[in-house]
Parts: structure tokens; C-alpha cells; sequence
């Protein structure tokens, strides 16, 4: 059975400021057990606008495809979708008195940049009135090339917007048709420009994608290379999943012919993580690079497992420990706001949260990210035998290089200190895997971790 | 008939004809197995509609079929010159179990309108309480110028790994019935009951069956018969048990040919057991033949071979179905229920006799079952050991040859191993323990028992690789031989020849039986039967070959262990004794098996066949390059975690050998694969 609470701890529930959902955390084994862990501050929303021109030929995300043909500053599926969106916002508990203002908020889709800047200005509005924005908030959103062009990009840095995220995917027009992108090459580089010289834009972010079909070693350097010339602040490099239900999921099997093998794969993903540090950006989460500073702020809330709104078709949201996800088609998600209104939604949120679940999603999440696992907050959260199982499964891994033990100051600790005491003496401050080779293998190692805590 | 509770198969291994029905491996789950009398046995489980009951083929009305209004009376008594015992003998396909039926029918044992209600309302009954059905006998009355014959028929096994129980049955006849289809003619497994039987000095009645057919060649095969067995066939039945021809012939040359037992009612009582089986309530049933003497309800009675005592609290007679009766004099056929714990006290070929009045000697001819084939069975879910102990222990109940003892492995956790009469009952044990108790099991490659000479010149006897001496140890392996006898056309003397060679077969002799079949006999080892023989011969015959096997004796190989080591790891489970000139090829497929099934892991990892200290085939498992989830689609990370959890799942479904996760389903794969190349 999972110990919880260790001698340090008093033997009783933790009693915290007032939650609006009372909630328990309990075991598996026994419900005697249960604790209340302080909730996160949530200071982070997501709002997803889930329009694309059309649907590229790897995405099974929630999105609605609107065809080339229609405008899409009048599109009333546009207008009607913001008023709902707009409806949900209202419709939401604020946030308790102890919340901070909004510290982040980012708008995904789909193709946030089709969406008119004055529904933005909207939203924008609605998430002040509702929950209020701080002056020095990160406020994100998706561009694609092709769908902007200055004046929109600086009427929406006139709202409050700073930081934008730039999906290029590719710097090889045969790539960007092979995935089915509405834009070409030329559109690519007019969007570049754009951001170069919009006044007031001081942090952009590059999306690229690896392992497309046909992209050859060459074709992936050119692109980390040009990506690096356009001087983004920011670089996201993900490495093509193959999902069923899309086109390249009929098309293509992961590892065969017309794309590369894995063994490919896995040299993309070195070479970035190779070059790009070596232009200044730094590899701090498994698919994130950036200069100094520049992390995504809005994407840490996710890595550190903290809690967030989110607004819209298909979005999660993590609240009071439950990830709730809207729903993925209109009608429905129609109704879900109308229930909302009406106060019929059920509040899901009470349900009690199984500690090992919560642990599992510590572990997965910060071991994507380069600071890694915080032991000795793990310790505190999950007790210290969940932690020691933890490091006894990833000792092979130690070894053979895959997984590394840091010290307070960040210093690798030798594979002999790898060890969790009961001391003082312990070193190991946090748990990171290596770059690249850990993080390569994620997967694996996050999955081993799992074992060793549900066994 | 057998101890066992799945005696009634006809057939099987050795006389299989439709190899497309009766693939052995894996066992198809719906396979009936067939009784003599038409009765198809599905091992009844919960989910499965069992479908028990006399096959409705031989229902329908047939005009030349009138039942005789002596069936009603068939329990009164008849004098000892009346009484025939009969079985019998037939190649499966050849009609045996309509001829049964038919039989049955026209004595008015069971009427032509009842057939299916009476059965399905036994058998129902029967389900209900989780036992076994079997139809083991059937007294008949059947009126012959005016004079009642009491006709019993017993029940014979067909295959070869219960050639002892069908020893037993023929022992407790006087004749037999050779039915042979008038199309196909004579085949192995036939051939092999019938000397049993003439050994047993039995009266053979030679029945062609399905003359109607158009293929039909009676006066062929008649021919073929008297060529190759030696029988006088010009008084040859001509039959067709599916139109009812020949039938009232059938049952008039039994009363005329098999001669009456003999009339030994005044001595001491000797009763043969040709079969039981466990019923969960009344405790074991056995069937019988009186040979001498007198059995009375309530008799204190004795075995003398188990050296048990009970009270027979119930006899009775088989007609079909289990009717009491008071008592049963010798040459008379009967069950009898006296609260018996465990076939175990009551064996097949076990002499009854009375407590009070012993008889001087037992009956000829018992033997204690020795199990020879041997394997491991280890339950997938390590939770279920102590249901597979129970479960063993019940079959063992029912089934006086099954052997079993507690067997621990690394890898394969807790398990048993467990001793086999022959292949057939092996795969019949394991499915019943799958289907019957709901186990998911692992199998490890069947093994026989080797005999050891050790250097110290002590022999010991060794079934389970893992426990072979060291080479240092043994002076030389003594492996079990067979000789076999294949039956076939002479198109596939050839691949057959070659099918022998290839099984370190010793050839014997050949003999053209006819103009187009061949008998070939080889001596070839035991263990090289055990894959995946049976197979291969209707494979390389295209389903025309049959055979037949006796165990011959102990013979000096050159043996040797062969073991399996994943990352320098010796493997227990995976270790097999093979023939030192097959243990290259063997180690490489299996090396090639166990890299194709093992998922990658983060560092390379050697798969190596050894022969002691030499690696002989060696494959190499490269490290997995990537496995990574990139992109966080708006911080849901649902779909993520469920992948990630089902990956660490599927850890837990593995085995660690050494710092390697091997899948289950790699272990069986390769336990299948040893079955087929070794």
C-alpha cells in the first residue's frame, strides 16, 4: 500500500484556505488515507478557435474547416462561434478570491489568425470582465501564414496580444503541400517578415514539424537553419505523430516508406537538438527551444501541472483537479454552454482525485521539460515510498545514460549518488531525462515510471 | 473406454481422415468429440450451449426401420447362452456411431420418436451437475425366432493413447463388429484394434458400411480385408447404416457368430472395469462385465488392485441410460455407484469381487497408467495458481492417468508439471482446464521421459530439461522409441519416407498391402512425435496416410540440452533436450522466433542459443532509437496519459528476465514453435 503521509507530516487532513469544492485525494487501497494537497493558484486560460481554411493532412484536432472561398472577416460561423464562446466565458465560476488575475492566455485552434480581430478584442473583454488580466500577462496566439497581414497583426498587438506563435511546419514547398498546409513557401516568408518588423511584437515562436513523408536529413537542416534566420524567440520542433482517422493515418505507416525510418527520425530529432542550442536556444522542454528567457509561459502551466481555464469546442480545461474536456462537435458544444447557463452542468469536480493519478501526471509532464522532476516536492506531494520506487526503476536508466540525478544547484550527480536517503545527505534534488537521449525515449521511461508506481 | 472422461473419442490421432475437422493444435475450441453412438460432447461450459444428444441423422423415419416392441422389456433377464457382448471396431468416418444408433433403434432400446427427447433431457440433467457424458454401453433385447437375446454393446475408444482402455473393453466382449467403410477401406487405427481384438480372442464380424454410396467397392475391400487382417469376408454384412440396410443382418450374426460368455455364475464374483468416471454427487460411476459369479445391490465389494472396500449402493444396467436393477449375473454388463471417492479406487481394468468372499486371483491384464509425455502449464495470470491446483485436482478425480506435481520457474512463476498418457490426452487436459475452468494458461513444449545414466552409474529419470544433470555428470540419455506404422497410399510413400528421415525415424520395413497401399514402419524416437508428427504425416498425404504407435523401449541418443539466454540470462522455461545434429537449426529458430516477438528496449540486448557454454546461434535485439509523444495539443493530456498507461501496462504483462521485458505472448510463441521444430 501507498504511503502518504511520512513522520514529518502530521497524521491528520491538512486543513488549507477554503476551496470552493471541497475535495478529497485518496488512494486506491483506502479512503482512510486522504489528504488535501494545496491547489495551485490558476491564473491561465486557454480559448480555442478552431478555424482553419482546411484540415492539413496530419491533424485530427477539433477543428472546423471553412473552405477558400468565403471571407473570413464575415463569416457568421465565425461571429456565432465567438458569441457562444462569449456565452461559456459568462457562464463560468470565476475564480475564487484567492486567484490571482489572469497571468497567461493563449488562443489555439485550429487557425486563431481567420478569427477577426474584434471578436478577439471581444473575448479578450469578456476574460477581463470575468477573471481579470494582468498588465503583464503572456497573451498568445496561433498564426498561419497566409491568413494575416500587418495591419491585422498590428491591430491585434493594439489589444494586448504579445506573443504569437507562427506555424511554418516546413521550408520546402513540396512539404507544404505533402501535408495539405493552405499556405506555400512565398506566404511563409511574407508572414516572417511581418513579424520581423512589426513594431511592439517582441516575442514570436516558430513551429516546425520533423519526420514529414520524403523529408530527407537535408531538407530538415535547411529548415532548422531558416528557421534560426528568421530569429523567432521561440522554436517548437514536433516530431510527426501519425494518428488514424487522418490523411497521412490512410496514407502512411510510421517508420515505412514514403516516411522516414525511425532510426531518421530519431537524427531529426538529434540534429535539432544539436543546432538549435548552438544558435542560443535552449532545449527546455521535449519539443520546445528558446533564447533566454522566452520560455512559453502559458505551456509551463501545463509542464508544471497547474491548474487552467479553457474555453471553446473540444478544449480542456484543468480545474480543482479535473481535466474536463468540452465538447468536440458544435451542436453539442451548444448545448454544453446552455446547460452551463442554467446551471445543469454537472460539477465534476468534487470527484475524488486518486493521489497516484495525480503523481502519474507530476511525472509525465516534468519530465518533458528540462528542469525535470522536483524530488523533494514529489516527496512532499506523494510520500516518499512512491518517490524511492520511482528512482529504483529508473536506476538501469541511470546507467545506461537515458536518465540523469541533479543536486540542488543543478550539478549531474554521479550515478553512485543516484539514490533516494531519508537524510539530510541526499543530493538528489531533481530528476531530469537526457538530451537527447533520454528525451527520445520518453515514452518508455515515462511508462516505466508508471509501472514502478502502479505495480 | 477409460478412465478418463473424454474416453468416447473415436478416432483421433491415429485415424483421423478429415485433418481440416481435427486440426490438434490449437485445439479448435467447438470441436465435438464424437462418441460411437452418434453423441456429440462439447465440454460444457457456461457461455456454450452445449449440444448433447444423439445426432438427429439417424432420427428420421426409415421405412425398413420397425422397432421391436422387445426393447421395453430389455432389463428381464435372459439365460447365459442369450447374452452376447459385443463392440465396435471402426476407422472414425467409417459409421460407427450410426450403425450404433441403428441399432439402438431397431431393438426398441430407444424409439425412432424419442431418440433426441430422451437424450437432451439426460444429458441436460447430466450438464447441470458438471460431468462429463459419455454413452459407454447399451443392453439391447432383440427377439430371434421367438427367442430374447440380451445384446450388449460396449463402447471403445479410438485412439492410440488409450490403446490400454481399449484393451480393457475388448477384454469384456466376446465380439466385435469390423466396420469398415466399403469405399475407403481398411485404415491404421482400425488395423491396430483389430489385432488387439483377435489377441483378446475375439469373434470378428466383418460389416461394409455405406454400400450405397457410389463410390462403393465391397467386393474391394472385402478382398482388401481378407489380404491384409486375414479375415474371411465371404459372409461380409453388407450395410448402410444412413438407409437402415443390413441392420437386421448385423444383429442376427451377432446372436449366431459371437459366441455366449461363459457360465461361470456359481463362482466367486469377477468383474472387469472397463470404465468410470466422477460424478460430483454420486461419486464414481463404474462400468463393468461380470466374467464370473454374482453382484447383488448392497454387496460389500472389494477392488484388487486399489485394495479399496465399498458398499454398492447402486447397479444397474446401461440401456442406454442408467436403469437399476437388483441384481446382475455373470456375462451380464452394468454399472454400480458406491459412493466412490476418486476413479483413482476403481481403475479401468481393476477386477471387482466381493469383500466378504474374495476371488483367488484378479483379472489378466492390469496395468498402472504411466504417463508418457510430459509438460509444464504455468497460468498467465500468477493469481490463478491455486484455481489450477483445484482444477487438476478435480480432472484428477475423473482421471486416473493424469500425473501432476508443483513446478516453480523465473520466469514462468508458479505453475505444474504434468504427465500425459499421450499426446491426446494432453491437449484434451489443457482444453478442459481453458474452456471447463476458465484458466489461461501457458504451455511449455511437450517433453517425454529421458533416462539419465550418471557417471556415479545410477539412472535417473528426467521429464523436465531444466533439471538435466550437467554433461559432466551423465555417462549418456536414453530417450523412449516408438515404432509406428503408417498406413498410405503409395502416391505418398515418398514424402512419408522422407517425413521418417527427417524425425530421426530408423526404417523398418515396407509392405504393399494391396496394389495402392503401403504399411511402412519406422522406429523413430518418442520425442520426435510429440510436436507435430500427427500433422505433418496428413500434411505430406494430404489427409490420406493414418497411424499407429507402440512404445518400444529405452534408447541410447546423443542428447543434448540446449538453452536459451536473453541477455546473458539462461531462460529455464525456453530449455529443451534435443538430438545434438538438430539443436543448430532448432537454436536458430528460436533465437529468430524470440528476436521477432521482444520489443526493443533502450539498450541492445543478445538472444543466444547455447549448448552448455557454447553459444551456438546468436541474434542480436538493436536498442530502440525513439518513442516520443511531441506535441501537447492545448494542454489535454488525456489521450497522452491513456497511451502512456497502456504502454505501462503492457510492461506489467511481460517478464523480466535479467533487466529484459520479454512479452507472454513471446513465450508461447516460441513454446510452439519448439513443439514444431523439435
Amino acid at each position: 500500500m501507498l504511503r502518504i503521509l511520512q513522520p514529518h507530516f502530521p497524521k491528520r487532513l491538512l486543513c488549507l484556505p477554503p476551496l470552493s469544492n471541497p475535495q478529497t485525494i485518496c488512494t486506491n487501497a483506502s479512503s482512510t488515507t486522504a489528504v488535501a494537497l494545496p491547489l495551485p493558484a490558476n491564473s491561465a486560460a486557454y480559448v480555442h478557435l478552431p478555424f482553419c481554411r482546411k484540415r492539413c493532412h496530419y491533424c485530427d484536432f477539433t477543428i472546423v474547416a471553412l473552405g477558400s472561398t468565403t471571407n473570413s472577416d464575415s463569416d457568421p460561423r465565425i461571429s456565432n462561434y465567438t458569441k457562444l464562446l462569449l456565452r461559456e466565458i459568462h457562464a463560468t465560476e470565476p475564480n475564487s478570491d484567492s486567484d490571482p488575475l489572469l497571468k497567461t492566455i493563449f488562443f489555439g485552434g485550429g487557425t486563431p489568425s481567420l478569427v477577426p480581430p474584434h471578436l478577439i478584442s471581444d473575448i479578450l473583454d469578456s476574460l477581463r470582465s470575468k477573471f481579470g488580466i494582468s498588465s503583464d500577462a503572456e497573451i498568445s496566439i496561433e498564426m498561419d501564414p497566409g491568413t494575416f497581414d500587418a495591419s491585422k497583426l498590428d491591430e491585434l498587438l493594439r489589444l494586448g496580444i504579445n506573443r504569437v506563435s507562427l506555424g511554418v511546419q516546413a521550408f520546402q514547398e513540396e512539404l507544404l503541400r505533402v501535408c495539405g498546409r493552405s499556405h506555400g513557401l512565398s506566404e511563409v516568408e511574407e508572414a516572417i517578415g511581418i513579424m520581423k518588423s512589426a513594431d511592439g511584437l517582441a516575442n514570436w515562436s516558430l513551429d516546425l514539424i520533423s519526420s514529414l513523408p520524403n523529408q530527407s536529413l537535408e531538407m530538415w537542416e535547411e529548415s532548422l537553419t531558416c528557421a534560426v534566420a528568421a530569429q523567432p524567440n521561440h522554436i517548437s520542433v514536433y516530431d510527426l505523430q501519425v494518428e488514424q482517422g487522418t490523411k497521412f493515418g490512410y496514407l502512411y505507416t510510421p517508420g515505412e516508406f514514403p516516411l522516414p525510418t525511425v532510426n531518421q527520425s530519431a537524427d531529426f530529432y538529434k540534429k535539432a537538438a544539436g543546432n538549435l542550442p548552438r544558435e542560443g536556444y535552449e532545449h527546455y522542454e521535449i519539443s520546445s527551444y528558446c533564447k533566454s528567457g522566452f520560455e512559453c509561459k502559458h505551456n509551463q502551466t501545463y509542464w508544471q501541472n497547474r491548474p487552467f481555464h479553457a474555453f471553446g469546442l473540444g478544449a480542456a480545461s484543468y480545474i480543482n483537479r479535473t481535466r474536463f474536456s468540452r465538447p468536440k462537435r458544435m451542436k453539442e458544444y451548444t448545448n454544453y454552454v446552455e446547460n452551463l447557463e442554467n446551471g445543469s452542468v454537472a460539477d465534476a469536480s468534487s470527484a475524488s482525485v486518486d493521489l497516484k493519478d495525480l503523481a502519474m501526471d507530476v511525472v509525465m509532464l516534468s519530465l518533458r521539460t528540462a528542469r525535470g522532476l522536483d524530488i523533494s516536492s514529489f516527496v512532499g506531494k506523494f510520500g516518499w515510498d512512491l518517490t524511492a520506487s520511482l528512482c529504483k526503476a529508473f536506476e538501469p536508466y541511470v546507467e545506461s545514460g537515458h536518465v540523469i540525478g541533479l543536486d540542488v544547484k543543478r550539478k549531474a550527480l554521479p550515478r553512485s549518488d543516484f539514490e533516494l536517503g531519508r537524510d539530510s545527505d541526499t543530493q538528489l534534488a531533481f530528476i531530469r531525462l537526457s538530451d537527447p537521449h533520454g528525451f527520445l525515449l520518453s515514452n518508455e521511461l515515462i511508462a516505466i515510471a508508471f509501472r514502478s508506481m502502479s505495480p | 473406454m477409460t478412465s478418463t472422461g473424454f474416453s468416447t473419442v473415436a478416432g483421433g490421432i491415429g485415424s483421423c481422415k478429415n485433418s481440416s475437422n481435427l486440426q490438434r493444435r490449437p485445439l479448435i475450441s467447438n470441436r465435438p468429440f464424437i462418441t460411437q453412438f452418434g453423441t456429440s460432447i462439447r465440454f460444457p461450459t457456461s457461455r456454450d450451449k452445449v449440444r448433447l444428444g444423439v445426432s438427429c441423422r439417424s432420427a428420421g423415419a426409415q421405412p425398413n426401420i420397425v422397432p421391436a416392441n422387445g426393447g421395453k422389456e430389455r432389463l428381464s433377464k435372459v439365460p447365459i447362452s442369450n447374452i452376447r457382448n459385443f463392440c465396435i471396431i471402426a476407422h472414425i468416418d467409417h459409421g460407427k456411431s450410426t450403425l450404433a444408433d441403428k441399432l439402438l433403434q431397431l431393438t426398441g432400446t430407444v424409439q425412432t420418436r424419442d431418440m433426441k427427447e430422451q437424450f437432451l433431457d439426460n444429458m441436460d440433467l447430466e450438464r447441470e451437475r458438471g460431468i462429463t457424458i459419455k454413452l459407454q454401453a447399451a443392453r439391447m433385447r432383440y427377439l430371434l425366432g421367438n427367442e430374447p437375446y440380451c445384446l450388449n454393446l460396449i463402447d471403445t475408444p479410438g485412439h492410440v493413447d488409450f490403446s490400454y482402455e481399449v484393451s480393457r473393453s475388448l477384454a469384456a466382449c466376446e465380439g466385435a463388429l469390423l466396420v469398415v467403410d466399403a469405399s475407403q477401406g481398411v485404415e491404421a487405427q482400425t488395423l491396430a484394434n483389430v489385432y488387439l481384438a483377435l489377441e483378446n480372442n475375439l469373434q470378428i464380424i466383418p460389416v461394409l458400411n455405406k454400400i450405397d454410396l457410389p463410390g462403393a467397392e465391397p467386393a474391394r475391400i472385402a478382398q482388401e480385408i481378407e489380404e491384409i487382417i486375414g479375415l474371411d469376408c465371404s459372409e461380409a454384412i453388407h450395410c448402410s447404416a444412413k438407409d437402415g440396410i443390413g441392420i437386421t443382418e448385423i444383429l442376427t450374426a451377432i446372436v449366431k457368430k459371437v459366441p455366449p460368455p461363459q457360465e461361470n455364475a456359481d463362482k466367486p464374483l469377477r468383474a472387469l472395469i472397463f470404465d468410470s468416471y466422477y460424478d460430483s454427487y454420486r461419486g464414481v460411476i463404474v462400468y463393468f462385465r461380470i466374467i464370473d459369479g454374482t453382484l447383488k445391490k448392497g454387496d460389500k465389494i472389494y477392488f484388487m488392485a486399489s485394495e479399496k472396500e465399498y458398499f454398492a449402493d447402486e447397479i444397474g444396467v446401461l440401456s442406454p441410460g442408467q436403469m437399476p436393477v437388483g441384481e446382475l449375473f455373470a456375462g451380464e454388463v452394468g454399472y454400480l455407484s458406491a459412493s466412490i471417492r476418486s476413479v483413482a479406487d476403481a481403475r479401468v481394468g481393476d477386477t471387482i469381487t466381493h469383500f466378504g468372499k474374495k476371488a483367488h486371483s484378479s483379472l489378466p491384464g492390469y496395468e498402472e497408467a504411466t504417463p508418457m509425455v510430459f509438460c509444464g502449464l504455468f497460468p498467465i495470470d500468477a493469481d490463478q495458481f491455486p484455481e489450477l491446483r483445484d482444477a487438476l485436482q478435480k480432472l484428477q478425480l475423473n482421471d486416473a492417468a493424469l500425473k501432476f506435481e508443483p513446478e516453480s520457474s523465473s520466469a514462468m512463476g508458479f505453475g505444474f508439471r504434468c504427465g500425459f498418457l499421450g499426446l491426446l490426452h494432453m491437449e484434451i487436459v489443457q482444453e478442459r482446464l481453458e474452456r471447463e475452468y476458465n484458466l489461461n494458461l501457458i504451455t511449455t513444449a511437450p517433453s517425454v521421459v529421458y533416462r539419465v545414466n550418471r557417471l556415479n552409474s545410477d539412472t535417473i529419470e528426467c521429464s523436465n530439461p531444466s533439471f538435466l544433470p550437467e554433461p559432466g555428470m551423465r555417462k549418456s540419455i536414453e530417450e523412449p522409441y516408438v515404432k509406428i506404422d503408417l498406413l498410405t497410399p503409395k502416391d505418398y510413400i515418398g514424402p512419408l519416407m522422407e517425413l521418417g528421415h527427417e524425425r530421426r525415424g530408423l526404417f523398418k520395413e515396407m509392405n504393399y498391402i494391396t496394389e495402392n497401399r503401403a504399411t511402412i514402419t519406422y522406429e523413430l524416437p518418442l520425442a520426435e512425435m510429440v510436436g507435430d508428427f500427427f500433422d505433418q504425416l496428413k500434411s505430406r498425404s494430404k489427409g490420406y496416410a493414418s497411424m499407429e504407435y507402440n512404445f518400444i523401449g529405452y534408447r541410447e541418443s546423443d542428447l543434448v540440452r540446449l538453452d536459451i539466454q536473453i541477455n546473458g540470462e539462461p531462460v529455464e522455461p525456453l530449455a529443451t533436450i534435443v538430438h545434438r545434429d538438430k539443436a543448430y537449426a532448432v537454436g536458430r529458430a528460436l533465437t529468430q522466433k524470440l528476436k521477432e516477438l521482444i520489443p526493443r528496449q533502450m539498450f541492445k540486448v543478445p538472444i543466444q542459443a547455447c549448448i552448455g557454454a557454447k553459444v551456438i546461434a546468436s541474434e542480436a535485439l538493436s536498442a530502440i532509437r525513439k518513442d516520443v509523444l511531441s506535441k501537447c495539443y492545448g494542454g489535454d493530456i488525456t489521450r497522452k496519459k491513456k497511451l502512456l498507461k497502456k504502454q505501462a501496462e503492457g510492461k506489467k504483462r511481460m517478464k523480466a528476465i535479467g533487466k529484459v521485458d520479454v512479452p507472454q505472448e513471446a513465450f508461447m510463441a516460441v513454446l510452439r514453435l519448439e513443439k514444431e521444430v523439435i
